[in-house]
């Protein structure tokens, strides 16, 4: 990709970026209450072997997850009908809400 | 009649035998640490960023449920999930090795905490 296209496509991306706005998170936690808390816990340290914990988990990884779910890019059915729901504000507020939890998840050397 | 209860009886008995013949293998994490050749170079990196074909931070695992480590090693090794190089890493994986890697990085004691 060469010329104005790649600055044409740049500023795309950063306009989707810029369109989550900043995160929120209080409306992060209200959203987690109403749909991730029933599996993930809380707080992300959710006690289920099957379902990961969250808490202290990456950011943009938590989001990239949801983005995934949502657009069926990752397929399972849990997943796929709770993220569907969720707005891309929603998506960056609630990835911003379990990486702020106390970290369950560490990097391991 | 008597043919059908046993052969009823038969399976009752044996289906747990089978279930239990079938599961899962139980993970070793001295065997796992020595497997971290191809993980490490990401996940144990505090920080790290994927390069292709998105960017974004290389997800925690230490600390994670195993069962989950062993399921989305699963997911990448049948296609799925669909990160590049986490798909031709599990492919090499093993039953064994799966559930080694994620009794080592599973555990609950931390070895090195980092945010």
């Amino acid at each position: 990709m060469t010329g104005p296209l790649r600055y044409i496509l740049a500023a795309a991306l950063l306009g989707a970026a810029a369109a989550a706005g900043a995160a929120d998170m209080k409306a992060g936690e209200a959203k987690a209450k109403e749909v991730c808390q029933a599996c993930h816990g809380l707080d992300g340290n959710n006690p289920t072997p099957d379902y990961p914990k969250l808490g202290g988990q990456r950011p943009d990884y938590l989001a990239k997850a949801l983005r995934d779910y949502k657009s069926g890019a990752r397929k399972n059915a849990i997943m796929a009908s709770f993220a569907g729901t969720l707005s891309p504000q929603d998506i960056a507020n609630l990835a911003a809400y379990y990486a702020a939890q106390p970290p369950v998840l560490v990097v391991t050397h | 009649m008597m043919l059908t209860r046993s052969l009823t009886a038969f399976a009752l008995l044996a289906l747990p035998l089978l279930a239990w013949s079938q599961a899962a293998p139980s993970g070793d994490p001295v065997a796992g640490q020595r497997k971290t050749q191809m993980c490490a170079g990401c996940h144990s990196i505090p920080g790290w960023r994927t390069a292709y074909p998105e960017v974004y931070g290389v997800p925690k695992i230490g600390g994670q449920h195993p069962a989950y480590i062993v399921k989305s090693l699963q997911a990448y090794k049948s296609g799925e999930r669909n990160h590049p190089s986490m798909r031709a890493i599990a492919a090499t994986l093993s039953d064994q090795d799966m559930a080694d890697l994620a009794a080592y990085y599973g555990a609950t004691e931390p070895r090195t905490a980092s945010k």
